[in-house]
């Protein structure tokens, strides 16, 4: 009896060590596999390179059309992840720093180049486009950190001025501002010119709807930042000095800049603090703003009839000049980078420079991704001579104006605290504009938390 | 008394199997080994990280640099403790915590009453009433920010239907706090609401039925019988919330992102745009340290205060 019950307890052990041993083999494997997920994956000996993009048009026809082209003509496949920009940014620093080779190839704000750049995170360039004279100065300057080029531009964004042709060819409109102003309606070339037509909009009710005298981005992150800066480049204002050691907010440039800023914010629709780029493409969409300050390619989204009560109306004009005769707008632009920890950084190469050839610069604009790079493209009758259907009005009218602002755009200051800066920023402009904080105060404020920044 | 203990747990000892195979010393190392893939999820995932970033916040160490961390002492906790936006998100987060669980106690009370004696349709409504707890924060978040979009949200219009002003709820500095913890109370008051309930429908029926034979009336037996009761599970129900109010991030995130100015900006949102903006990892590790430290305090003198009374 004693004998059984002891074997009794024998089996029972073994048995619990049996399941203890699965436990710690099935952890093993379970931990062992996630190692694994990252490394880059064969198919019967093809070559797999995994890319992330962000969710927006241009990314979207990378993941749709492009990638799949790419394996067709080369036998290489793309993964592409669509991911939004802060989780971009995030995961780079993560993969960077964990030197990680999950992800060989990235779509990358330019303004992240400087901080990448700088870690030495990136693979150079320079030597992998052969035909750079047909890629727009401005685009390749702010993809280049430390004299290498660190990134294939994809798309650029001028922040452009957007009118409603309709509204300013109204007959009604044209002759109430002529009694009002003394002046003929047209479109705006200086920020005096400007406001005082934002003015004269602002409550007026056009085709039912009852207008705001413009709307830009305005909300806390980096919108009103965005927006802020083609004031302050317009006014001369210059946020740093050269060498980004300090900031320089409060110079009278920059506060005449804010001052007009902050002035025009009560021109624009109710929860304006709050605009986002999507905010501002629905009240063009309803036809309930006059004018506006946004991306160029936004006119896309207008122009789309299942969307918009305005197809066709919305044109677009260089950001009007400052006192001092400048008209500089803000730049957007997103480039293509590799990873440095790529393992297969030659084939990530030859896949980026290809999405940016002459021939696929031109098929993400005709498929809604952003503006082309290449000088080439905007000549493009591909682009140039398409009509929308149903209105005939030019597809692509946004280009020349797009083009002329390229000229004398200019970047966000182009450091690697970047994003630090836009952040402190960003916080004052939102208190200015909500009237917490005086424009000087709020700038002053501003300074000092750069300062404090650059000094860690 | 003391020496029978000592003497049956000797006892005890003597009666136990000593050597192998009924041993104690491999049964106990079995046990471990069982346990051991468990523990070492744990320490891997949990003690590991814990650890490492109280490590990473005597640093500094800038993720995207690519420099090594260097030691820099207590410079990070110091320069947080003279940092504005560092107490600023100290007040916006004990604001939101104190009010959210505060009203979402109340409510939830008040609603477990309604609920205790049943009526027709109550399982329905009851239903309905668990419905925003299980939705993730960040969808909350985001139909927040649609439902109270200033010119074309729902909640504007229907407030304009019926003559009231356009309101700025997520953009205005004095309101976005206060929109904030509402959208917290309409999500988690039916989390403490189901604790309560539970708990009232355990409470002995006699002591209610005592109480009214005595004379009592329902404020009285509420005040006096139901509070002290049920002072448990109230316990229970607020750490909880306490806990998960402290880090409050999704909906900051979906709606505000910290602003208007900085009205919204709690601890866990600062500490986002700290390690994840500027990817100054160290200065977010001592921050997590401090807020950490700030829920240990606010959560123990809870408990404290809470069995003190019992």
């Amino acid at each position: 009896m004693k004998k059984e019950t002891n074997m009794k307890v024998s089996q029972k052990r073994t048995a619990k060590l049996r399941i203890g041993a699965l436990g710690v083999i099935t952890a093993a494997a379970v931990a062992l596999s996630g190692c694994a997920a990252g490394a880059p994956q064969n198919e019967s000996g093809k070559k797999t390179l995994n890319a992330i993009f962000l969710p927006a048009d241009w990314g979207k026809v990378v993941q749709e059309k492009l990638a799949p082209e790419y394996e067709k003509e080369t036998g290489v496949k793309v993964n592409v992840e669509l991911v939004g920009r802060d989780a971009i940014h995030e995961k780079m620093a993560t993969l960077f720093a964990g030197q990680d080779s999950s992800y060989d190839i990235f779509n990358v704000d330019y303004n992240w180049i400087p901080e990448f750049g700088k870690g030495g995170h990136l693979v150079p360039l320079d030597n992998a486009i052969q035909d750079k004279e047909d890629f727009l100065p401005l685009s390749l300057k702010v993809a280049t950190w430390d004299n290498k080029l660190l990134g294939i531009p994809q798309t650029v964004h001028p922040a452009t001025l957007w009118y409603n042709s309709a509204l300013y060819g109204d007959q009604s409109m044209k002759d109430q501002y002529q009694a009002e102003t003394g002046r003929a309606l047209a479109v705006p070339k200086t920020m005096d010119e400007w406001l005082t037509q934002v003015k004269f909009f602002n409550g007026k009710t056009f085709k039912g709807q009852k207008l705001s005298g413009w709307a830009a981005q305005a909300a806390k992150g980096f919108g009103n930042v965005h927006t802020w800066l083609s004031f302050a480049y317009s006014f001369g204002c210059n946020p740093f000095n050269a060498d980004f050691t300090k900031s320089t907010l409060t110079t009278p440039e920059c506060i005449g800049a804010t001052e007009r800023w902050s002035e025009m914010m009560k021109y624009m629709p109710a929860g304006a603090n709050d605009f986002t780029y999507d905010s501002v493409t629905t009240a063009a969409q309803q036809g309930s703003i006059a004018t506006a300050i946004q991306w160029s390619w936004g006119q896309t989204a207008t122009d789309n009839p299942s969307a918009s009560k305005t197809v066709g109306d919305w044109q677009m004009t260089t950001i009007p000049t400052g006192p001092t005769g400048i008209s500089s707008a803000h730049l957007a632009e997103w480039v293509i980078s590799v990873s440095k920890y790529s393992k297969n950084t030659e084939e990530a190469t030859k896949f980026a420079v290809w999405l940016e050839s002459k021939k696929n610069d031109v098929l993400q604009a005709n498929n809604g991704g952003g503006d082309p790079v290449r000088a080439s493209s905007y000549s493009d009758p591909t682009l140039t001579e398409q009509k929308i259907e149903g209105n005939g009005a030019a597809r692509f009218r946004r280009l020349p104006t797009t083009l002329e602002a390229m000229k004398t755009a200019q970047p966000r200051p182009f450091f690697p605290g970047e994003e630090s800066w836009e952040t402190a920023l960003s916080t004052e402009l939102s208190a200015i504009s909500l009237g917490q904080r005086g424009v000087q105060e709020g700038l002053s404020r501003a300074n000092d938390a750069i300062d404090k920044n650059l000094s860690q | 008394m003391t020496t029978s203990i000592t003497e049956s747990r000797v006892s005890r000892k003597a009666a136990r199997p000593s050597g192998a195979p009924g041993g104690r010393r491999p049964k106990k190392l079995g046990r471990y080994f069982a346990m051991s893939p468990g523990l070492l999820f744990l320490a891997a995932l949990s003690l590991y990280p814990t650890l490492y970033s109280l490590v990473v916040s005597f640093t500094r160490w800038n993720l995207s640099s690519g420099e090594a961390a260097r030691f820099v002492g207590v410079d990070n906790f110091v320069g947080l403790l003279t940092d504005g936006l560092f107490w600023n998100s100290v007040r916006v987060t004990l604001v939101f915590v104190f009010f959210s669980v505060l009203i979402e106690l109340a409510l939830s009370f008040g609603l477990a009453l309604l609920f205790f004696r049943g009526f027709p349709g109550d399982k329905l409504l009851r239903a309905l009433i668990m419905m925003p707890m299980l939705c993730a924060p960040v969808v909350v978040g985001l139909l927040a920010r649609f439902s109270l979009e200033p010119t074309y949200g729902i909640v504007n219009q229907l407030m304009r239907s019926i003559g009231l002003p356009t309101t700025e709820f997520l953009g205005n500095v004095d309101l976005a706090l206060p929109t904030l913890i509402a959208i917290d109370v309409w999500q988690w008051t039916p989390f403490l609401f189901l604790i309560l309930l539970a708990a009232m429908q355990g409470l002995p029926e006699e002591v209610i039925e005592a109480s009214k034979i005595d004379g009592a009336s329902w404020p009285r037996i509420i005040w006096h019988q139901f509070l002290p009761l049920l002072r448990y599970p109230i316990l229970v129900g607020v750490l909880l919330r306490l806990i998960d109010s402290f880090r409050v991030y999704d909906i900051v995130y979906m709606t505000t992102r910290g602003g208007p100015v900085d009205a919204t900006s709690t601890m866990s949102w600062q500490i986002y745009n700290v390690g994840f903006r500027a990817f100054n990892i160290s200065y977010a590790a001592a921050f997590s340290w401090l807020l950490l430290l700030l829920v240990l305090l606010a959560a123990n003198s809870l408990m404290r205060r809470m069995v003190a009374r019992s």
